[in-house]
């Protein structure tokens, strides 16, 4: 057995122009661990996955895939990884036993062990009813079911899933974590994913918050909530100029988001001079357990929340603009 | 490493080169589109076209009917239209870079342990398979262009139509691996096929007994340069050396100028995938 940890990133820089995607970034991921990159779009996560997928070359740093070098071994790095990625990279034009049968080829699984893991996986992720079917006739999220099976048909001992939730339903992203809980229990799995749905990483075992390419923190989520985290007293003032008043006067704690005006407690004592001072000027006001959104809030100064829908805006933006064919 | 770890991975790549190979030839036969194309274009080419023209391939010096190639139009036509339905379809496969590329099913293939030149390989091998096929789908028309040809004769002409499909594949890549925005296959088919094609004295013969120089009198001399520049210009008249036995050139040009075109072609792409 391998004693190195399954993941190790050493200083890893990427600059894509003037932007510095990745700054100088370095941490671990212990073997057996789920292990959650949280952050913002645009926060360097992807382009931190690309680097440890071997298809792009960071500026400088190391890493090391199962103790290979991705830089100067990347067929090596490769044979160890599963990876499914946040655009959906299955062949529509074939059956999904057909995808599934390619994958293994390309990964080198021998012919019987390969029937097998097939058989393994549809039956893992629920769709061998699906087998003779063509890609382009399954659902999305049925659509992802298939890439994590994909993800383990050869022998991958980490595995690495980009916003593998994105755009799914509640029920389907669930499953999609059960499905994952399962293979967990099949082998020995390491897995890195992606997200910005904040509630998804409460089971992690480690939580990685990044933002602008750096490592804010790093811990177990208990962890980080007890050290980053605070309640959080969220009020809707009535107007404008109650809104004005409460940023002015307390500046070192709140945070305007949107109508909403988030204020870090410092005691339960703040909570009723607050409520004496504004009690009647306010339309409504909740008290928040620590939570990892509070963390984030508090290492980032900004709501992961806004951040992702702000993106997703701008998407939207570029999409009406004629998209990716107006170059 | 070891002997044995070694035939692994010889095994392993062996194996992820089929299954590159036999995806390309799958999706080909699951489009209906691209196999009633490779029909319909000899269809017309040999039987309307060919067969239209044939009365008017002759040339008339003082009222004696003299012909210039001592074959029918048919003919001289038929290796030219096995050309070209092999370049359309070399092309559209090779183009299928661009959607694996838009739809992302080139990383899939990229994060695999295997080796960039033997996923490109794989790739043109596989849209190889399918021109060859529909370079093939040709000669099935071969008995209305009065056409006999030995089994050596066959044997020659599908070895060539092979490095044809190779070479034109690998073109396809190139030009695909270049190309930032799609704008559908339409595209390629108007500024790259049809001029190739018509550039390449496949629907009409340079008189063969003319020097080159005699030549440019009787066409304009820009035409003949463009023609004479065109590598498919001998690739066609290879093809034309091994079903009509009549070369217009150097009967070693074409096979040189084939090899010539599928090595420097399948490097250019190498060396674009590589950096990709």
């Amino acid at each position: 057995m391998n004693a190195a940890p399954a993941v190790e990133i050493d200083h890893i820089s990427k600059r894509y122009g003037r932007t510095l995607a990745l700054d100088g970034v370095t941490f671990d991921v212990a073997r057996g661990d789920v292990f959650a990159l949280l952050g913002p779009n645009g926060a360097g996560k992807t382009t931190l996955l690309h680097v440890l997928c071997t298809i792009l070359r960071p500026d400088g740093g190391t890493a090391r895939i199962d103790g290979v070098d991705v830089m100067k071994d990347p067929l090596g790095a490769r044979r160890s990884l599963g990876v499914v990625f946040q655009e959906p990279s299955l062949d529509d034009r074939l059956t999904v036993e057909e995808n599934l049968e390619f994958h293994g080829l390309v990964y080198g699984v021998p012919r019987t062990l390969r029937r097998a893991r097939i058989a393994d996986m549809l039956a893992l992720v629920e769709l061998e009813k699906w087998r003779g079917a063509l890609v382009r006739a399954l659902s999305s999220g049925m659509k992802r079911r298939l890439e994590i099976a994909r993800a383990l048909v050869h022998d991958s001992s980490i595995l690495f899933l980009d916003e593998p939730t994105a755009g799914l339903d509640a029920q389907s992203r669930e499953r999609m974590w059960q499905y994952l809980r399962n293979a967990r229990g099949e082998r020995e799995l390491t897995v890195i994913v992606t997200t910005h749905y904040i509630e998804e990483v409460e089971n992690c075992d480690r939580v990685c918050i990044i933002d602008g390419g750096r490592i804010l923190a790093n811990d177990a989520p208990a962890v980080l909530k007890a050290r980053h985290g605070h309640e959080l007293l969220r009020v809707v003032p009535r107007d404008e100029t109650v809104a004005a008043e409460i940023v002015a006067a307390h500046a070192d704690v709140a945070t305007r988001i949107g109508e909403e005006i988030v204020l870090r407690l410092p005691g339960d004592a703040f909570t009723e001079s607050f409520l004496a001072r504004y009690g009647t000027r306010i339309r409504r006001l909740s008290i928040e357990e620590p939570s990892l959104e509070s963390v984030f809030l508090s290492l980032t100064g900004r709501e992961l929340r806004d951040q992702a829908a702000g993106a997703r805006e701008r998407t939207f933006e570029f999409g009406k603009r004629g998209g990716e064919h107006t170059r | 490493m070891t002997a044995s770890a070694g035939g692994l991975r010889w095994g392993h790549w062996a194996g992820g080169l089929y299954a590159i190979w036999l995806r390309e030839v799958k999706r080909a036969i699951r489009d209906r589109g691209q196999l009633i194309g490779g029909v319909v274009r000899p269809l017309l080419y040999v039987l309307i076209m060919g067969i239209g023209l044939n009365p008017y391939f002759r040339g008339e010096v003082y009222g004696e009917v003299h012909f210039v190639l001592p074959y029918t139009y048919v003919q001289f036509l038929f290796p030219a239209v096995i050309a070209l339905n092999i370049m359309y379809t070399s092309v559209q496969s090779a183009v299928s870079v661009i959607w694996d590329r838009e739809f992302g099913f080139l990383r899939e293939v990229l994060v695999s342990p295997m080796p960039r030149a033997a996923i490109l390989l794989g790739k043109i091998l596989g849209g190889t398979t399918v021109a060859l096929f529909h370079g093939a789908l040709v000669l099935a028309l071969a008995r209305f262009a009065d056409l006999s040809m030995t089994l050596g004769d066959l044997a020659q002409g599908l070895g060539l139509m092979f490095l044809i499909a190779f070479a034109l594949t690998s073109l396809g890549v190139v030009i695909a691996n270049r190309i930032r925005s799609f704008e559908g296959f339409g595209v390629f088919s108007n500024v790259v096929i049809l001029p190739l094609y018509f550039l390449s004295s496949s629907i009409f013969p340079l008189d063969p007994s003319l020097t080159s120089a005699q030549t440019r009198v009787i066409y304009p001399e820009w035409l003949v340069t463009l023609i004479e520049l065109n590598p498919l210009t001998y690739a066609i008249d290879a093809l034309r050396g091994a079903f009509i036995h009549f070369h217009q050139f150097d009967a070693r040009l074409g096979p040189a100028v084939l090899v010539a075109m599928a090595v420097v072609f399948f490097a250019i792409a190498l060396r674009d995938f590589r950096r990709a």
